[in-house]
């Protein structure tokens, strides 16, 4: 590497070695000219210079280390010298061109990637349940903050607190006094920056709930509209209404979700305003441009204090027919009968009416204001959970050309009326199915208005149902304490004060506190008691514990989670049904350019043995059990031919091909892949056009 | 020849690297308020200068090219001359080139993977290129590369006129709320202020940047000074004015929270002209890169003269005038440094190394001072000058150690000691083996590149 050259070192070299080092200068030059691959016109060139040195040594014309211009222009310009040159030259300057072309290809080559949405699951918090801070026995916001590191430990990216703006209602802050505050059982707004900043410094994102159709009955709003004060006449929908006999005959037929009119008499207006939900809860009147903007502002104030997305609930509910006419009723024969429940009618003029999905993507629009910043995308979901029928939910995906939700919230999964692995599969399937080219799908199995799948179905089948939401393809919503299987608490524990205080008709047994340890309240509180009892079974069920069990729900959804990151296909690739009967349902899924398949068999019924070999053509005899429900069975090696599952158990099965499922004629059309895109073993990275 | 002008601009645009537009924020999350951040970058600024005042006496002393090279050589004897080469030449100046040229691949490729990052064969396609069209560039044409450096350098400076002109603007449209109690809320404790002072001094590194080439300066005695004098002053002065710029726009949590601040700036200001930011931005750091080559040639060319570095390395191309050999022994460092999977880390572990080189270079300072007392001094500064910089420099040195020790560190000073190896075999003993090897290659790689000595041309 270092040399020392003194100057007088040329002629001394000249005298000793010269012989020697020119057999070594022509060895040299022989090698040199093989690896360009000119040797055979190099060879006797360099023979020749050899022995025109030789005999040239006395007059110092020959090249030496160190030489000066004048000697070097002699020999540098000579054929071997001058074509290695050359030739080295424009391979360098071939691979700066090529280098350069491989990036722009990689480039345009490049899949658009997974955004933070679609990557990550969504971890949903029911603010109140989660964890106290300050031992009042309610959830705060502080508490959230102090729990973060459970939701880096669950490998999670993106946490949805539910509503918490300053309501009257004890319960879900349905219906806000003050869309700009929170409610002070939660914390302060100093609680809420500190939150978001501890967030995004753990590299998480958040969004939060927003239903804009109506307000509480304090909001300012409709104290200033019941006077009717300047703009604010016309924020709520009023119409009069005829007293006769002391009672009031509302305008139509119309009634409320929770049951009776709608419309309901204002002693300060003396006219009826118009609540598809309680009578606390007026709606706002959508078609006032004053009203609109309030919404986007409110947006706006949210997404400026670094929101990362927003799940507007009950959009359906924006308009209303401007014409009042009755709505028909369901059983015709029923003629004169008094409508008092939601269900008797169509809600043909109240739900869905045209000009709602305009608002709706005039949200979308004030959202993609504040995603231009690069990395900053705000994420809009939509979510009702009130039935509605399929096609009407895939209108919120928007279409093609013009962007509406990133997606609706899929509760098909909540809502499926019995259990078995046909029933599971009509459930994915149907939304599937629906929806549209190119968007992407979401799953959940638990929301804060159903019962705990342990409670709703059955606690053998936790595990199997997070296995089914973390290998679906999309975008999985876990509901706090579904990672550890929390089941609902007795609803006799739901003590009468709270089932009593709310006009809302609100579930709470599948919101008691989150189950952190053993100790006294699970860990929520370290106050005496909490707002809703602790579930009995917490001493066995909690974060603390399951831990260190490595059979446990919440290790199970840890190690699928590590799958999901880890694996391609189970992240983005392709799915593929293979099986559905009333025991089982299997799907696979596959990556193109990868010939690692997982296959997934999960049992959501009894005890069965099915024959995979016998569906697939060219299956693999054998598999092996990734990851199982039963712990002890990961890593085993399975016959293809004879798959047993017990009840409620689930198999990730992995094993190789290369003949993927999606690409067989017979599963055609039962194959399924959003965000398409092709992996390339040698380059280790995802492309697309394949 | 390099007058008054260029001189500034080369300090101007050296020092002044991607690190302002995408991470200022190291400085801030140290001590989470805007009133000490500024305090902060402005305090760096005069340390900076001190440091440069240093060199600025040790250049006018010892008029050699070479940076810290001649000056610990003349104090300390070859020793640590030759360690500070070795660590130079084989892993902080080509990995930093490296790093420069990845940190270029990711910001232009980044704009092509909105919300995640770029694949891996991307970015180092990317910076592999940039590596080799400068090394081209520069091994090509002395004017090709000081065109490309002028342009490029214009480029930044346009880029920095227009952040802090729009935050002016925004300021005087009362935009300051960020600014009100602007020291509330900061966390100051001992540890805080000297690691926001290590990440703070790191944005301004490249002040010595004239001393590696005192030889091409044009009066020197007047220049070299000068040009210190002036050129930190005003990227303190840009500094803590696009500081400002950014506060205007982003509340202190908003900064800490953007992934590339700059670009986040001109998206809420520039709007619809916002991709001028990152495009800017781009040429910013693809004209640091191109700077480092500078200097990394003029280091092999003194350490080669002084028989530390293989000669050939110090050759001259006869058509083109170019250090040629350097430049392409840099490049090739540089893409070895690019393959493997993380450098970062390792030269996060190695960047502690280059302040024991300016505390020892400034302690020769001192110890000249006194050893070295006829030595000619045009320019004489006050001795508590290098004092104050070698205690600094201690403690940079000893901060990330003590803040979080690693094993990382002592595998550093084994690699620099081990240098002393290769001294002892090559340098000092001189084994004729070793020359009946190099002299041939460097015959070879002589005609091949067509280069010659320096003084030969």
């Amino acid at each position: 590497m270092v040399e020392e050259a003194a100057k007088s070192l040329p002629m001394e070299l000249s005298e000793k070695g010269g012989v020697e080092n020119n057999g070594f200068v022509q060895n040299e030059a022989f090698d040199d000219k093989e690896t360009d691959a000119s040797s055979q016109e190099g060879m006797p060139k360099a023979c020749a210079v050899a022995v025109e040195a030789v005999a040239e040594e006395e007059t110092v014309l020959k090249p030496y280390a160190g030489m000066p211009k004048e000697v070097l222009l002699q020999f540098s310009s000579q054929a071997r010298y001058r074509v290695t040159r050359e030739i080295l030259f424009w391979l360098i300057i071939a691979a700066a061109v090529a280098l350069v072309c491989a990036t722009i290809a990689i480039i345009a080559l490049s899949p658009k990637c997974l955004d933070w949405w679609q990557a990550s699951p969504i971890y949903q918090i029911y603010p109140r349940s989660f964890k106290d801070s300050n031992m009042d026995g309610d959830g705060d916001l502080k508490g959230i903050q102090e729990k973060l590191d459970h939701i880096t430990y669950l490998n999670i990216k993106t946490v949805w607190i539910t509503s918490f703006f300053k309501s009257p209602l004890k319960d879900l802050g349905y219906g806000a006094e003050d869309f700009y505050d929170i409610d002070p059982i939660f914390g302060s707004m100093r609680d809420f920056e500190s939150l978001i900043a501890a967030i995004h410094d753990r590299g998480l994102k958040v969004i939060m709930d927003l239903i804009p159709n109506h307000t509480s009955d304090k909001h300012r709003w409709f104290q200033l509209s019941r006077n009717r004060t300047g703009k604010y006449t016309d924020y709520y929908i009023w119409q009069d209404c005829r007293q006769a006999a002391g009672s009031v005959i509302p305008p139509n037929n119309w009634v409320s979700v929770f049951g009776n009119s709608s419309w309901q008499f204002d002693d300060v207006r003396k006219q009826c305003y118009f609540h598809q939900f309680g009578k606390e809860q007026p709606d706002l009147n959508f078609r006032s441009p004053a009203v609109q903007q309030e919404i986007y502002d409110i947006m706006k104030f949210w997404l400026n204090k670094g929101i990362d997305g927003f799940s507007f609930s009950s959009l359906k509910f924006l308009l209303e027919a401007t014409h009042l006419r009755d709505e028909p009723q369901v059983n015709k024969s029923q003629n004169g009968v008094i409508i008092t429940a939601y269900s008797q009618l169509y809600h043909d003029y109240t739900t869905t009416q045209v000009g709602m999905h305009d608002i709706v993507r005039s949200f979308r629009q004030t959202m993609n204001e504040f995603s231009r910043e690069p990395g900053r995308y705000r994420f809009m979901g939509s979510g009702d959970d009130e039935k509605e029928d399929i096609e009407a939910t895939m209108m919120y995906y928007g279409t093609t050309f013009i962007q509406e939700a990133d997606f609706p919230f899929n509760f098909n999964l909540i809502n499926m009326k019995n259990l078995s692995g046909n029933s599971i599969f009509e459930a994915v399937d149907l939304w599937m199915k629906n929806m549209p080219v190119g968007k992407w799908p979401n799953w959940a199995v638990g929301s804060p208005n159903a019962a705990r799948i342990s409670s709703r179905i059955g606690k053998q089948y936790v595990n199997v149902m997070n296995m089914l939401l973390l290998t679906l393809p999309g975008t999985p919503v876990t509901y706090y304490g579904e990672e550890i299987g929390m089941e609902n608490i007795a609803s006799e524990n739901v003590s009468e004060e709270h089932v009593n205080s709310d006009p809302v008709v609100v579930t709470l047994p599948e919101k008691s506190p989150m189950q952190w340890d053993g100790n006294i309240n699970a860990g929520f509180t370290e106050g005496n008691s909490s707002w809703l009892p602790v579930n009995s079974n917490y001493q066995s069920v909690n974060v603390e514990v399951q831990m260190t069990q490595s059979n446990s729900t919440l290790n199970l959804y840890r190690e699928l989670m590590l799958l999901r990151n880890s694996e391609l296909p189970i992240n983005r690739g392709w799915m593929c049904y293979i099986w559905n009967d009333s025991n089982v349902f299997v799907y696979v899924r596959e990556l193109d350019g990868l010939d690692r398949v997982f296959m997934m068999v999960l049992n959501f019924g009894q005890e069965s043995t099915i024959d995979l070999r016998a569906i697939v053509p060219n299956l693999p005899s054998e598999a092996v059990v990734r990851l199982s429900t039963n712990f002890s069975n990961a890593g085993k090696a399975v016959s293809t031919k004879l798959i047993k599952t017990e009840m409620g158990e689930g198999l990730v099965l992995e094993y190789k091909t290369t003949k993927p499922v999606h690409t067989m004629e017979t599963f055609q059309d039962k194959c399924f892949v959003a965000e398409k895109a092709c992996y390339s073993m040698a380059l280790n990275l995802l492309y697309m056009n394949c | 020849k390099v007058g008054l002008f260029s001189g500034i601009c080369m300090i101007v645009g050296t020092i002044i690297g991607s690190g302002i537009f995408v991470s200022p924020k190291s400085v801030l999350a140290n001590v989470e308020a805007v009133g000490p951040c500024l305090t902060i970058w402005a305090a760096c600024g005069v340390l900076a200068t001190l440091g440069a005042l240093c060199f600025a006496e040790l250049g006018t002393m010892i008029t050699k090219s070479g940076g810290e090279y001649p000056y610990l050589m003349e104090a300390f004897g070859p020793i640590p001359a030759f360690l500070f080469s070795w660590t130079s030449l084989l892993v902080t100046k080509p990995s930093s080139f490296a790093i420069i040229c990845l940190s270029f691949a990711e910001y232009a490729s980044a704009p092509f993977y909105p919300g995640c990052d770029p694949p891996q064969a991307v970015i180092k396609c990317l910076a592999a290129a940039a590596i080799v069209v400068i090394t081209i560039v520069n091994s090509l044409s002395v004017k090709l590369g000081s065109y490309l450096q002028n342009f490029l350098t214009a480029a930044k400076m346009i880029i920095v006129t227009v952040i802090i002109v729009s935050g002016i603007v925004l300021l005087a449209q009362g935009k300051t709320e960020n600014f009100k109690d602007s020291f509330k809320d900061s966390k100051i404790s001992l540890s805080s202020i000297s690691l926001a002072f290590y990440n703070g001094l790191w944005a301004y590194d490249g002040w010595n940047q004239l001393n590696y080439i005192t030889e091409e300066l044009k009066n020197p005695y007047r220049n070299l000074p000068l040009s210190i004098i002036i050129g930190i002053p005003l990227v303190t002065v840009c500094y803590v004015l696009i500081n400002i710029s950014y506060f205007t726009v982003m509340t202190s949590t908003e900064l800490l929270q953007s992934q590339a601040v700059a670009v986040t700036f001109g998206d809420r200001v520039l709007y619809p002209a916002s991709w001028i930011v990152p495009l800017f931005v781009v040429f910013s750091t693809i004209g640091s890169a191109n700077g480092t080559c500078f200097t990394a040639g003029r280091l092999v060319y003194v350490a080669g003269r002084e028989g530390h570095m293989l000669k050939v390395l110090s050759y001259i191309s006869v058509k083109r005038l170019t250090p040629a050999p350097a430049i392409i022994f840099y490049g090739a460092i540089a893409i070895i440094y690019i393959i493997p999977g993380d450098i970062e880390t390792l030269i996060n572990y190695f960047s502690f190394a280059v302040w024991i080189f300016y505390g020892l270079t400034v302690f020769a300072l001192i110890v000249m001072r006194f050893t070295r007392k006829e030595l000619d001094r045009p320019i004489k500064i006050p001795i508590i000058i290098p004092v104050i910089v070698t205690l600094v420099s201690i403690v940079l040195v000893l901060a990330p150690i003590i803040s979080a020790p690693e094993l990382a560190y002592l595998y550093c000073i084994l690699f620099i000691l081990s240098g002393l190896i290769v001294y002892a075999l090559f340098v000092h003993f001189k084994f004729s083996w070793a020359q009946k090897i190099s002299k041939p290659m460097t015959m070879h790689l002589q005609m091949l590149l067509e280069v010659v000595p320096a003084e030969e041309v």
